[in-house]
C-alpha cells in the first residue's frame, strides 16, 4: 500500500490553481523529495497531505484513509525553521505536541528522554526554548515532529541553517527512521541533499507535476548532453564555442550543456587551452531544476502570485 | 474533546505560569489600595507648610476675628514633628500705606503680588467695607489673590470663617439672639431607607437605613472584577495567535487538531484563567467582608450568575480577539483592528456609571439587553437594589448566550482560513467573506 496516494488533485485559491491535476504515489518506507520553486504549489500539496486543506477536485489518501483526524495522528510535521513556543520549556513543549497527536504523557516521556539524550539535549530539558541556540532549537523541533512516532514524517527544509555536525546528526536520525519503516516526505531547495537522501523525487512547477521518479530515471530523461570540464583560463576560455548551449560555472569546474559530438568538441577545446578534466556526465538535479524553472521573458514581466 | 482539553490546559498553564499573570493578579489590589493609602498619606503629610497671608480689611472689623480663627486653626494642626496640617499665618499690614487712597492701594497690591512671587507671602485678601453692611443688597465680593489657585484649603477656610463672622454681625445688628439663630437653623437630614417587610410571624420588619457600601461600592466592585477579569485575559489571545502564526506554530497545531478544536481549547483555557482571577478577587473581598462583620454582602447565588456571565463574556470577546489575531500578520496590524472590539468592551464599563445612578432607566434596560454590554450591566443591576425581575436576567442571559455562540461560530470560520495565511493581513470585508464562504 502506498503511504500517500494523490490522484488528480486540484486546489484553487480564487481563480488561481495552486495545484493543478497532480497525481503522485509515495511508497511506504521511502524518502520522497519534494522540490520546486517558491510559490509553485509545494506547500499547498503538503497541506493537503496533512489534511489542513481539502482538495477542490481529486482525492488524497494517507495510508489508504481519506483525510480524517485518525490519519492525521500518524503524520509528523516539521515546518521550515521556528514552529516552537519561545517561552515554553523544552519538555513541556514536546509533551504538548505529542499529546496533541493523541499520545499520553506516560508513553511520551521515554521517547522524549531517548531523543533528548541522543541529541545531547538532556541538560536543556527544563530550559525555555528561547535559551537554546538555533541548532539546538532545530533539533528540539525535529523531536517535536517525531515524538508521537508518526508513520509518515513531513520535513520542510530540515537542514537549512544547520552546521555540518548538527546537519549530520539530523540526517542520521532521518535515515534511522526510514530504516524503522517511517515514510519521509522531504521538501527542500537543497538539490544536493535531495540527490543524496531521496529515493524518489517529485517536482512541482506552476501547480503541475514536472518530475517524478528516481534520480536515475529523471537524469536519463534529460539525456547525456552535459560535460563537466576543468580548463586553464576557466570560463573565459570557453567563450566562442558554438557547440556550448549554456555554462553552469562552479568556479573550479564548469558544467556545459552542449550539442554536437563531444569528442570533436574536446579536440577543439584542447587546441585552445589546457584541459585538466573532461567528463561526460548526467545533468545534476540542480541543472534540471534550473532548466525547468528558468523564468521566461514573459514570467519576468508579472510577479508570481499565490500562496506558498 | 480530549484534544480540546489538552489545548485548554496548555493555554491555561502558559498564561498562569507567567510573571505577567502574577503582576496582573496583584495589580488591582495594589493600585486600589495604593491610591487610597497615598491619598490618606498625602492629606496628612504633604500639606504641612506655613501659609502667610495679608488682609486688607476695608471693613475694619473682620480681620481681628479672622486672625484669631487662623491661630486656632494652626494650633489644632499641632507643632513640630507631630504637626498634621498647614498653618495659616497672618502677616500684619504695612501701616504706612493709606488704604483709602486708590493710587496708594493700587501700588500696595502690586507690592504684595511681588512678595507672593518672591515666596515671601502665600496670598492676600481684600475685604470690602460692604461686607459688614447689614442692608447689603448684592453679595459682597471678598477678593483673594494668589499664585496657587489650585490650593483650595485656604480659600475654603477663609470663606467659611468670614461668613460665620459676617452672619453673626448681621444678626447682631438686626437684634437677633445668636443662640436663637443656631436653634432655628438646625438642619433636617434625609435618611435613605430600604423597604419595610413582613416577618414570618406576620409582624412588620422595620426598614433599615441603606449604606453606601451595599448600594454603590459592592455592585461596582462586582462589575469591576468582571471587567478586569475579561480585560486581562481575552486580549491575550490576540498576541498568542499572532505569535503562533508568525512562528509557524499554527501549522504544526492544525496538523494535529482541527482549527475548531484549537479555537475552543484556547477559549476554554483563557476562560479558566478569567474565572480563577475573579474567584481570587472574590475570595479576598469575601474574606475581608466577613472579617469586617459584613456577611450580608457575600451572596453565593449572585456568584452563580456571575460565573455564567463571565464565561460568556470571555468566550464572546475572546473569540473576537482570536478571529482578529488569526486574520492579522503582525501585532501592528492587529492593534488598529482590535480598537472596535475594545470599544465594545468599554460600552459596558462606561455605561455602568449611568446605570449605578439610575438602575431602572431606559438606558440601563437597553444596555442590559445590548449583546456586548449585557453581561456587565445585568450583573451590575443584579448586585443593586431593586433586584430586576427574573425575566430580565433570563432574557439578558439568553441574548448573551446567543451572541456568544454566534461569535464563536463566526470566529471559527475566520480562524480556519486566517491561521494559515501568511503575508498580508486581512481586512474586515475579507473576514466577512470568510464567514460566509462555505
Amino acid at each position: 500500500m502506498a503511504a500517500i496516494e494523490i490522484s488528480n488533485v486540484t486546489k484553487r485559491f480564487g481563480t488561481y490553481a495552486a495545484v493543478n491535476d497532480v497525481s503522485l504515489s509515495v511508497p511506504e518506507g521511502s524518502i520522497y523529495g519534494f522540490i520546486g520553486p517558491n510559490g509553485s504549489g509545494k506547500t499547498t500539496t503538503i497541506r493537503m497531505i496533512m489534511n489542513i486543506l481539502l482538495p477542490d477536485a481529486g482525492e488524497v489518501t494517507v495510508f489508504g484513509r481519506h483525510s480524517s483526524s485518525s490519519a492525521r495522528d500518524d503524520v509528523g510535521y516539521l515546518p521550515e525553521e521556528r514552529g516552537l513556543y519561545k517561552r515554553m520549556p523544552v519538555r513541556r513543549l514536546l509533551r504538548y505536541y505529542g499529546q496533541l497527536k493523541g499520545k499520553s504523557v506516560r508513553d511520551l516521556d521515554p521517547v522524549i528522554n531517548a531523543w533528548l539524550e541522543r541529541f545531547q539535549l538532556t541538560p536543556w530539558a527544563d530550559k525555555k526554548i528561547e535559551a537554546l541556540s538555533k541548532g539546538m532549537a532545530q533539533k528540539v523541533q525535529f523531536i517535536s515532529a517525531i515524538v508521537s512516532k508518526p508513520t509518515l514524517l513531513i520535513l520542510d527544509e530540515p537542514f537549512s541553517g544547520l552546521d555540518p555536525v548538527n546537519a549530520d546528526a539530523l540526517k542520521d536520525a532521518v535515515l534511522d527512521l526510514r530504516r524503522s519503516g517511517t515514510t519521509i516526505v522531504f521538501s527542500t531547495h537543497d538539490m544536493s541533499a535531495a540527490e543524496r537522501l531521496c529515493d524518489r523525487i517529485f517536482m512541482i512547477f506552476k501547480g503541475q507535476k514536472v518530475l517524478d521518479g528516481t534520480l536515475d530515471e529523471i537524469q536519463s530523461n534529460y539525456g547525456h548532453d552535459t560535460v563537466r570540464v576543468r580548463v586553464t583560463g576557466g570560463r573565459a576560455a570557453l567563450a566562442g564555442f558554438t557547440e556550448i548551449d549554456s555554462v553552469n560555472d562552479f568556479g573550479n569546474y564548469q558544467d556545459l550543456r552542449m550539442s554536437g559530438d563531444p569528442q570533436a568538441f574536446l579536440q577543439k577545446l584542447a587546441q585552445k587551452t589546457t584541459v585538466q578534466h573532461f567528463e561526460l556526465t548526467k545533468p545534476s538535479l540542480h541543472d534540471i531544476f534550473v532548466r525547468i524553472a528558468q523564468p521566461t521573458a514573459e514570467d519576468m514581466k508579472r510577479p508570481v502570485s499565490g500562496a506558498n | 474533546m480530549n484534544r480540546i482539553f489538552i489545548v485548554a490546559q496548555s493555554e491555561f498553564l502558559t498564561l498562569v505560569k507567567t510573571k505577567a499573570f502574577l503582576i496582573g493578579l496583584l495589580l488591582m489590589p495594589i493600585i486600589t489600595g495604593g491610591a487610597i493609602a497615598f491619598q490618606v498619606y498625602a492629606q496628612k503629610h504633604s500639606d504641612r507648610d506655613d501659609h502667610k497671608f495679608v488682609v486688607i480689611d476695608h471693613s475694619g472689623v473682620l480681620s481681628a476675628p479672622l486672625f484669631a480663627s487662623a491661630d486656632a486653626f494652626s494650633k489644632k494642626n499641632g507643632e513640630g514633628a507631630t504637626r498634621t496640617g498647614p498653618h495659616f499665618v497672618p502677616v500684619p499690614n504695612d501701616t504706612s500705606v493709606a488704604l483709602d487712597d486708590a493710587a496708594a492701594l493700587g501700588s500696595y497690591r502690586l507690592q504684595l503680588s511681588d512678595r507672593i512671587k518672591a515666596k515671601d507671602l502665600f496670598g492676600f485678601v481684600e475685604i470690602p467695607a460692604s461686607a459688614v453692611d447689614p442692608n447689603v443688597e448684592t453679595a459682597p465680593a471678598i477678593q483673594y489673590y494668589t499664585e496657587t489657585p489650585s490650593y483650595d484649603r485656604f480659600p475654603t477656610w477663609l470663606e467659611q470663617t468670614l461668613n460665620e463672622e459676617i452672619t453673626r454681625r448681621r444678626f447682631d445688628s438686626a437684634g437677633v439672639d445668636q443662640k436663637l439663630v443656631k436653634k432655628l437653623s438646625v438642619r433636617a437630614d434625609v435618611q435613605t431607607m430600604g423597604l419595610v417587610t413582613k416577618k414570618a410571624d406576620g409582624s412588620l420588619e422595620k426598614a433599615k437605613e441603606t449604606d453606601p457600601i451595599a448600594t454603590f461600592v459592592a455592585p461596582f466592585a462586582v462589575l469591576f472584577i468582571m471587567f478586569l477579569s475579561v480585560m486581562s485575559t481575552a486580549p491575550q489571545l490576540l498576541n498568542a495567535v499572532i505569535e503562533e502564526k508568525m512562528s509557524r506554530i499554527s501549522e504544526v497545531l492544525v496538523a494535529s487538531v482541527s482549527p475548531f478544536d484549537l479555537l475552543l481549547g484556547k477559549l476554554f483555557g483563557v476562560t479558566a484563567v478569567a474565572v480563577l482571577l475573579a474567584l481570587v478577587y472574590f475570595l479576598g473581598i469575601g474574606y475581608y467582608a466577613i472579617y469586617a462583620g459584613r456577611t450580608e454582602l457575600v451572596q453565593p447565588a449572585l456568584m452563580g450568575w456571575f460565573v455564567i456571565f463571565l464565561v460568556c463574556c470571555v468566550l464572546m470577546f475572546g473569540s473576537m480577539f482570536l478571529a482578529i489575531g488569526s486574520a492579522c500578520s503582525d501585532i501592528k496590524d492587529a492593534q488598529s483592528m482590535m480598537q472596535p472590539v475594545m470599544m465594545l468592551m468599554m460600552v459596558g464599563y462606561i455605561g455602568s456609571f449611568a446605570v449605578l445612578r439610575a438602575p431602572d432607566s431606559n438606558l440601563a434596560m437597553g444596555l442590559s439587553f445590548f449583546p456586548t454590554s449585557a453581561p456587565f450591566i445585568m450583573m451590575l443591576r443584579m448586585a443593586m437594589q431593586p433586584t430586576p425581575p427574573l425575566w430580565q436576567p433570563a432574557l439578558s442571559l439568553a441574548i448573551t448566550l446567543a451572541t456568544t455562540v454566534a461569535f464563536v461560530w463566526a470566529a471559527s470560520r475566520i480562524f480556519r482560513v486566517g491561521v494559515l495565511m501568511q503575508g498580508k493581513g486581512a481586512t474586515f470585508a475579507e473576514m466577512i467573506r470568510w464567514i460566509r464562504a462555505s
